[in-house]
């Protein structure tokens, strides 16, 4: 019904450069999950709620890029308004919805699910069903060892580079973050300690849904927006979340692993089971080893 | 009660729980046969365009009861069902596309639509139901189910019919108003069953689950495998209407098989209220039918709305919008209608042993046995080499500071996934990574330090549910005795609760709380007894009680008892002999005075206790 995310996989299959190929769309498809699921694990690692409504934020964060391209602003300022556009409604849905619902997780999934259909519904009543284009601050393609690949798409490595090296710098280098790693391990006796989780949590939603709207930024340039530009991500974030526990280190290396599996299969056999390979891999994954990619 | 008894139905002791199922089944084979007259009546109500929505909204219906009951009663959140719909949808689709249709093709259809959901929710179930898997996990999973049978439909190309999905096969034919009624009496004959079953005893038994279902493998309800079967079940009912739907509409489309689809139907349940088998009826019909006149004409507001209206529900009413509503009527129903006497009247009554082994052949064996039992946390050692034999017979305290192992020790006896190494026998019965379920199977009965029970449950509920291993809970009805052994009779007797067994259990009092918690564990029939801290924050006279019930375990029975205890004097009192675990170790094993004067004991307590 829905079809799978439309920009993977990028496979080429020119004569000679296979290879690295498909090595660069490992990498890169690897980079875009980091990417996506960010907003997801910080909120997961907190509070321990998916937030369904992560879908609809990667919308919002798409059609922020539109506004930008719409505006004729520098593509490049589009990504810190998504991030803004996030955080507000983050806020907002954290005050008005979330802080009743924590004692109630699958509430939570519910509550959110419904909340990503209010905004994919007012994005699709304000924007349109119809498939747009926005302005890319990078096109065209570099040349790497005579492969001639998406600049673009070399760019989302760096990205993702840059939101793990945030989130590093945030959690061991502030108070906040401090804090907020004192909440993930033992929320009563952080509570105890004076820590304000009531706080902490408002910031941490806000905060992964801003990262969520920023990565829908951040991959509109790849594909072609439309309303449910969300959905087929969905899944994916949230078994790549479940994989990962609460560590990014561990996310990084859940993204590296079923990422390269997905391109490879989709490579060899075909895209229909290519989609599938995440979602069944870390189902199964799960099913063996309840740890998943958590390294401790 | 006695109001509707009838001469025939009152035949000595068992004339009660004639009465209560006759009763039970006359009033729903009524209600059912009344809805179904009204059906009846409906195409000649409505319009061609109503009738049609609500044929629909019927089969819909039916899904959201399945969910309601994986949902609402046993705490199962899926977004599955719709798949399953979508097999059935398929099944009569690519059958009569390809093969054609016939009456041998209807059936095989119809059948091998049922037996694929089957088969595929046993092992979505068991790939969901393990032993430690999260809600979340579960829910991931059903979620993940759909999107692959989508997939595959996807990649089906002209067999599938891919993404337009199939048209236009040959069905079985009946005129709309003839589905109507079809459709109709399917659903209120599904509602009729599923509000006998859920309201039975296997019924409350998924509720335990629901509520606590680590409390109920300890109770040796295997509920892995319960919730297997159960979802199984169920997607053989939404294959079911599935199949029904495709004859409707001659048409198999893949987003009645996708996760949207599925999340759609759980939003009805919410909304119309779950775990209340009425309330997802009522709301799926309601909700489809105002859907068909108001999406058409507002698409994105109206999706909005029921968005917003979902929210605010599932915030402010978990309960859904059946229950308040249910509150504000039910004062205008004649009280004897509410069926409220039927839970009443529980009564419990001494049963014979009935453990399917004989034990008494094994009384000079060992019937407790840990050699080498260690635990560790990562690098972090919890249990070292723990070496341990309990005889039929023996009670056995358990003594060392806070931190010292004891729970855990407990923990790696009773449930065959906790201990990192070394050899647990209980009864013969080598443990491998058996659950609690199994564990209760070979003889073994524990209770927690914590008082865990089933709060929606009331006590007579709690006990027929610690009767699970020795008699299977009726799906159909509900035993108005309990069959108790002696043992865990005398503990309601002792402390009162034999009056209570219809009160709910959220409302005792702790002391008879932890009594209850105590008789459930005896209800089990155990040879070998694990009870972390029974007597914590009873009153001296109830200690007094159960120190004299174990004791007389003990001596009569031949019960094996494992004792965690802090008071050192009740523990003097009733041990036949007492261990001491220090730092993950243990340290003394021997008489009770041996250890309560040996220095090492004086030393912990002194020095480590406080």
């Amino acid at each position: 019904m829905y079809p799978a995310p439309r920009l993977l996989p990028a496979v080429s299959n020119h004569a000679g450069h296979a290879m690295i190929y498909l090595v660069l769309d490992a990498v890169t498809t690897a980079a875009i999950l980091f990417v996506i699921t960010s907003g997801l694990l910080i909120i997961f690692g907190v509070m321990k709620i998916i937030n369904f409504a992560h879908a609809g934020f990667l919308t919002v964060g798409g059609y922020v890029a539109l506004v930008a391209t719409d505006l004729e602003i520098n593509p490049w300022l589009g990504f810190p308004l998504a991030l803004i556009v996030g955080v507000a409604l983050g806020i907002v849905i954290e005050r008005l919805i979330l802080r009743y619902l924590y004692d109630r997780p699958l509430d939570a999934i519910l509550a959110t699910w419904g909340l990503g259909i209010i905004m994919i519904q007012l994005v699709t009543i304000y924007f349109g069903r119809e498939v747009q284009f926005t302005d890319r601050p990078i096109s065209g393609a570099v040349d790497i060892i005579g492969a001639v690949y998406s600049e673009y798409r070399l760019w989302m490595i760096a990205f993702a580079l840059a939101f793990a090296a945030a989130m590093w710098a945030l959690q061991h280098g502030t108070r906040l973050g401090l804090q907020t790693r004192a909440v993930i391990m033992n929320e009563p006796l952080a509570r105890s300690l004076g820590i304000n989780s009531v706080k902490v949590r408002l910031i941490t939603f806000a905060f992964g849904a801003g990262l969520a709207c920023l990565a829908g930024a951040l991959i509109v340039p790849l594909s072609s927006l439309n309303p449910n530009l969300g959905i087929p991500w969905l899944v994916s974030a949230f078994m790549l979340v479940l994989v990962a526990g609460n560590s990014f280190a561990s996310l990084g290396l859940a993204c590296v692993v079923l990422g390269t599996a997905q391109v490879v299969i989709s490579t060899y056999t075909n895209p229909v089971i290519g989609n599938l390979t995440l979602p069944v891999l870390g189902a199964l994954l799960l099913r063996i080893r309840p740890k998943g990619f958590a390294l401790e | 009660m006695s109001k509707f008894s009838s001469p025939h139905s009152v035949t000595g002791g068992e004339g009660w729980l004639a009465m209560t199922l006759h009763f039970r089944y006359r009033m729903v084979v009524w209600l059912v046969f009344a809805s179904i007259c009204v059906v009846a009546v409906g195409p000649f109500v409505f319009d061609e365009y109503t009738v049609n929505v609500l044929t629909r909204a019927f089969l819909f219906a039916v899904l959201a009861l399945t969910i309601d009951v994986l949902w609402g009663y046993t705490g199962i959140l899926t977004f599955a069902q719709g798949a399953f719909f979508g097999i059935g949808l398929y099944a009569a689709g690519l059958t009569f596309t390809h093969i054609g249709f016939t009456t041998g093709t209807v059936l095989l259809a119809l059948f091998g639509g049922i037996l694929t959901a089957m088969i595929l929710a046993g092992f979505v179930g068991w790939l969901a139901f393990w032993h430690g898997a999260s809600t979340l996990y579960v829910a991931v999973v059903t979620l993940v189910f759909p999107i692959c049978v989508v997939q595959v439909i996807y990649s089906g190309g002209q067999f599938t019919g891919s993404s337009s999905g199939l048209v236009n096969f040959a069905a079985p034919q009946l005129p709309m108003w003839g589905w109507f009624i079809v459709c109709g009496s399917f659903l209120a004959i599904v509602t009729g069953i599923m509000w006998v079953v859920v309201r039975s005893d296997y019924g409350r038994t998924l509720n335990a689950i629901r509520d606590n279902e680590i409390r109920c493998r300890y109770l040796g309800v295997p509920t892995s495998r319960q919730k297997i079967y159960l979802m199984m079940g169920m997607a053989g009912i939404a294959a079911a209407a599935g199949f029904i739907f495709a004859c409707v509409g001659t048409f198999a489309a893949p987003e009645y098989a996708g996760f949207v689809f599925g999340t759609e139907l759980v939003i009805y349940v919410a909304l119309g209220g779950r775990g209340t088998i009425i309330g997802p009826v009522l709301g799926t019909i309601g909700l489809e039918w105002v859907s068909a006149y108001l999406s058409g004409t507002f698409p994105f507001v109206w999706k909005i709305f029921i968005g917003a209206i979902f929210v605010a529900v599932i915030v402010a009413l978990p309960q859904g919008l059946l229950p308040p509503i249910w509150r504000l009527l039910r004062q205008y129903v004649p009280a004897r209608l509410l069926g409220e006497n039927e839970s009443g009247h529980a009564s419990v009554e001494v049963a014979t042993r009935t453990s399917p082994e004989d034990r008494t052949g094994q009384i000079d064996e060992v019937a407790l046995e840990l050699s080498g039992v260690h635990k560790h946390y990562g690098s972090l050692s919890v249990l070292e080499g723990i070496n341990m034999k309990v005889a039929p017979g023996e009670l056995v305290g358990i003594v060392g500071p806070n931190g010292a192992g004891k729970t855990t020790l407990m923990r790696c006896i009773s449930d065959g996934m906790e201990r990192s190494g070394g050899i647990v026998t209980i009864n013969g019965h080598g443990l491998r990574r058996d659950s609690p379920a199994d564990i209760v199977a070979y003889g073994l009965g524990r209770s927690f330090q914590t008082t865990s029970l089933f709060e929606s449950l009331t006590v007579a509920e709690c006990l027929r549910l610690a009767r699970f291993y020795h008699a299977r809970p009726s799906k159909v009805d509900r035993a108005a005795h309990i069959q108790l052994p002696q043992a865990s009779h005398q503990v309601l007797v002792s402390t009162g609760l034999i009056e209570r067994l219809d009160k709910p259990v959220h409302n005792l009092p702790h002391g008879m709380k932890r009594a209850l918690e105590l008789a459930m564990v005896l209800a089990l029939e155990p040879s070998v007894l694990l009870l972390d801290e029974p007597t914590a924050g009873l009153t001296k006279q109830d200690r007094e009680l159960v120190g004299n019930i174990l004791t007389e375990l003990r001596r009569d029975i031949g019960l094996s008892i494992v004792l965690i205890e802090h008071d050192l004097d009740f523990v003097k009192e009733i041990c036949t002999r007492l261990v001491v675990l220090h730092r993950g170790q243990l340290i003394l094993d021997g008489t009770v005075n041996e250890v309560i004067n040996s220095e090492l004991v004086q030393e912990i307590y002194s020095g480590g206790h406080t």
